[in-house]
């Protein structure tokens, strides 16, 4: 059948294009999401504000519920938990925020490697598989058990993680655009190989890496998560909610609501960012 | 047409109304379109993009895409209104007694079953035929009906096992399955090439003589109304501005939109325009020697030019046509350094490629693309996509590179002040235009139009066609014109090309390949051009002059 051109109203084209990714997010599930991450995110940034107690300061008392001291209540050291998962919050969104984006250059550059020779394309191939080839776990207990427990495992195991999911992406984006003919009139009106591929099919290319970034944000702390729960992530002292959750786990029976905070924060985060990611992803599909 | 007694009117659509959500300016795709169709009659619905010619079919069975209504008017199938039959009736109308075939026979064939299979499931749809053996037979029958040969044996095959032509029939084979009393056919040959073309607009007719399904038919091309239509409508903005028979509404157009649209019609018998719009130099600009391109390995190359031999003059158009897979695109990548030819050279001003005369070439022979919507890149501004070859090619600074743009807008007739809107902002036209200009940015000597017009309508056709002449007599420019519509590159050119499977198998003064062919490929694609005057007794008296 012929196009069917339902009359769109007559906007403003830059605006159009530019907003798509906005207009998603200005939806209900978009709204919804941003509010939870950003909700989240503010409680962590304003958490010596929040709270008088220093989050690794030991009281006399252990495993308290909730109480006009303590609104969430104490550990089983006696350190308030509304303190420690407010720096919690802090920990992991620096560490996610760091490392996903580290993950995303490096996996959209090894993309653009492979777009410029067969051989090239192949060898970054393979790496992309060697790394899926492992679960994330496997991965975040071969890295620990290089380089110890810590900080920089962590952040080193998301970025390792999201290479190749971003090298993939980037990658189907380019060989859909580079076959479409925008692409050839660039080369026949003279431009060089690298041109073609920079100028023109990568910023058709990256669409979808805004929703892939969404989606990596909430793998990351998800990751974290699974790392400090194992013992594997940032040392103790210091709080994150994978280690608090880790921490909660004994006490599950006895005391449910020295998990409930930790876990209620990391849900929220994970939905966030995954309803974010939903969002943009209607929006570009329009 | 002999004028037949008075049947029965089996489909009777008044004062249809479509309107989508979101148009703000309360305008409807459809706007209060009325006709009747007797049994066993034929209608063709005419039209440019957007008159609402689709919207109309897909509205007769509530297949409206997302968004659209009915707002008003009905559609009376043997007295019953459609428009307000609830969803779990129309499925017992839909393919049952109102069928479809649409344009695109690749994706409308599900690739994973056997045509059999299809059959099977159409025949089964309506639980009219509940023994197996007995839709077996008759699905055998309905492909011998749309003439694919082996019938029987065919049965068991896939889709892609099918030419694209043979697939459009199966599509009709489909759509006749449950003996369905109407069949709309919207662009149902679009997608084809002209043999295959007049083949299936044979079968519609030959059907519909038959069987007496009621036909209607809807195309933007007058000529296939004209071949397969004994009334026609013609729309435009959502509203029916004229209708009639087709033969006296071609014959005297009564309004002015019918008539602009008959005289934007390339006409076959109109002789070439070329002569005097310029005049070719003596010295061969581009000459095509013995080009050959084979794709895949060499066990099971495929061979898309087989010795192609061509020579391009200075100011000068060649025309080249043939049907989809004859090699003309494939030509005109290898003419622009798109890719490497396997054999055979290519001289420009005397050079050969590969040695200095690639060079000048890539500056001076530029291509126009077929599609005027892939072609641009929707992330640039349409200044940005005209200076990419100034920056390539280091032509001028920023400022010198604004003023060209400004300049090259101009002269291919659009505001210099649309530089910074994206293309998305423009019609399919004023699209094409500004791929023209960015052929012409870099001062080319040679401009390749590869179905330069095919996907435009036919009075934007005519304009661009008009803009590409005026700039051959301005710019001393030689144009490659490959097209597959025969009327179109006798107006144009000044000596045709005829392509077929890789080989150029007749090359001649335009005006000759039309009126006398040589080549029997030649006679074959003349032949199958649909002609506005149809009937066959005028046909046989009013032979080419």
């Amino acid at each position: 059948m012929t196009a069917l051109t339902a009359p769109a109203p007559a906007r403003s084209a830059r605006a159009a294009v530019r907003n798509r990714h906005l207009a998603g997010l200005l939806t209900a599930r978009g709204l919804t999401g941003l509010a939870l991450v950003g909700t989240i995110a503010l409680a962590g940034l304003l958490a010596p504000l929040l709270t008088g107690h220093d989050p690794d300061a030991q009281g006399p008392l252990a495993l308290a519920g909730p109480s006009a001291e303590h609104p969430l209540g104490t550990d089983d050291l006696g350190r308030d938990l509304l303190s420690r998962v407010l720096h919690g919050i802090t920990t992991d969104l620096a560490l996610t925020f760091g490392a996903v984006p580290v993950g995303a250059l490096t996996g959209c550059s090894l993309a653009l490697l492979a777009a410029t020779h067969r051989w090239a394309d192949t060898a970054v191939q393979r790496a992309f598989d060697l790394v899926l080839a492992f679960p994330g776990l496997i991965l975040a207990l071969a890295v620990t058990a290089v380089l110890g427990p810590g900080r920089w495992p962590v952040f080193i195991v998301i970025a390792l993680a999201e290479i190749p999911l971003f090298g993939r992406q980037l990658r189907s984006g380019i060989l859909v655009q580079r076959e479409r003919e925008y692409a050839l009139a660039a080369r026949v009106g003279g431009a060089s190989r690298a041109r073609v591929l920079l100028r023109h099919v990568l910023p058709n290319a990256v669409d979808p890496l805004v929703v892939q970034t969404a989606v990596a944000l909430s793998v990351g702390v998800f990751i974290e998560g699974a790392m400090s729960f194992l013992g594997l992530g940032v040392r103790p002292p210091e709080p994150t909610l994978g280690s608090i959750l880790s921490q909660s786990v004994g006490y599950l029976a006895t005391h449910p609501t020295f998990a409930a905070a930790p876990l209620a924060v990391t849900t929220a985060l994970v939905l966030g960012f995954t309803l974010i990611a939903e969002a943009l992803n209607r929006g570009i599909r329009r | 047409m002999t004028a037949s007694p008075p049947r029965r009117t089996v489909l009777r659509v008044t004062d249809l109304t479509v309107t989508f959500d979101g148009a703000t300016d309360g305008t409807s795709a459809v706007d209060g379109v009325g006709f009747e169709l007797a049994a066993g009659d034929t209608l063709g619905l005419v039209g440019e993009s957007g008159s609402g010619k689709s919207t109309t079919a897909l509205a007769l069975l509530h297949m409206l895409p997302a968004g659209g209504r009915i707002t008003a008017g009905t559609v009376e199938l043997a007295g019953q209104d459609l428009a307000t039959l609830p969803e779990s009736a129309l499925r017992a109308v839909r393919g049952r007694r109102i069928a479809m075939v649409f344009q695109d026979p690749m994706s409308s064939l599900n690739p994973v079953l056997t045509i059999g299979r299809q059959l099977d499931e159409a025949l089964r749809a309506h639980g009219t035929r509940p023994d197996k053996r007995e839709r077996a037979a008759r699905a055998v029958e309905l492909l011998d009906l749309v003439g694919i040969p082996d019938a029987a044996d065919r049965l068991r095959d896939h889709p892609h096992q099918f030419s694209g032509g043979q697939r459009q029939h199966v599509m009709i084979a489909l759509a006749l399955a449950n003996d369905a009393e109407v069949l709309v056919a919207d662009e149902p040959t679009t997608a084809l090439d002209p043999t295959v073309q007049r083949q299936i607009l044979r079968l519609l007719t030959r059907i519909n003589r038959e069987t007496g399904t009621a036909l209607v038919v809807i195309s933007h091309d007058l000529g296939v109304i004209a071949q397969t239509c004994r009334r026609l409508l013609v729309m435009r903005d959502g509203r029916v501005v004229e209708s009639g028979g087709t033969a006296d509404v071609l014959a005297e157009p009564r309004h002015p939109y019918t008539k602009q649209l008959l005289a934007a019609v390339p006409r076959l018998e109109a002789p070439s325009e070329a002569a005097a719009n310029s005049v070719p130099g003596p010295e061969p600009l581009l000459t095509v020697t013995g080009l050959r391109k084979t794709y895949g390995s060499r066990r099971r190359a495929v061979t898309a030019l087989d010795g192609v031999d061509l020579v391009l003059h200075p100011g000068e158009t060649l025309g080249l046509v043939g049907e989809s897979g004859s090699g003309k695109s494939t030509l005109a990548r290898a003419l622009v350094q798109a890719h490497a030819p396997s054999g055979g050279g290519i001289r420009f001003r005397g050079e050969e490629f590969g040695h200095g005369g690639e060079r000048a070439a890539r500056r001076e022979v530029q291509l126009v693309f077929q599609d005027p919507y892939s072609s641009l890149n929707p992330r640039m501004t349409v200044g940005r996509i005209i200076a990419e070859p100034l920056i390539a090619h280091r032509l001028g600074d920023r400022p010198a590179r604004a003023r060209r743009v400004a300049e090259l807008l101009e002269q291919v007739g659009l505001d210099p002040d649309s530089a910074d809107r994206y293309p998305r902002a423009f019609s399919g036209g004023q699209r094409q235009r500004i791929g023209i200009a960015r052929a012409l940015a870099p001062e080319p000597s040679v401009l390749i139009c590869d179905e330069p017009v095919s996907a435009l309508d036919v009075s934007v056709q005519a304009q661009v066609l008009d803009l590409l002449a005026r700039l051959q007599r301005e710019l001393g420019l030689a144009l490659l014109f490959i097209a597959h519509d025969l009327a179109v590159v006798r107006q144009v050119s000044h000596r045709i090309a005829v392509m077929h499977r890789g080989r150029i198998v007749e090359t001649g003064p335009a005006d000759r390949v039309v009126t006398a062919p040589e080549h029997p490929y030649t006679a074959e694609l003349l032949a199958a051009v649909p002609r506005l005057d149809a009937r066959p007794a005028a046909l046989s008296t009013r032979s080419t002059a």
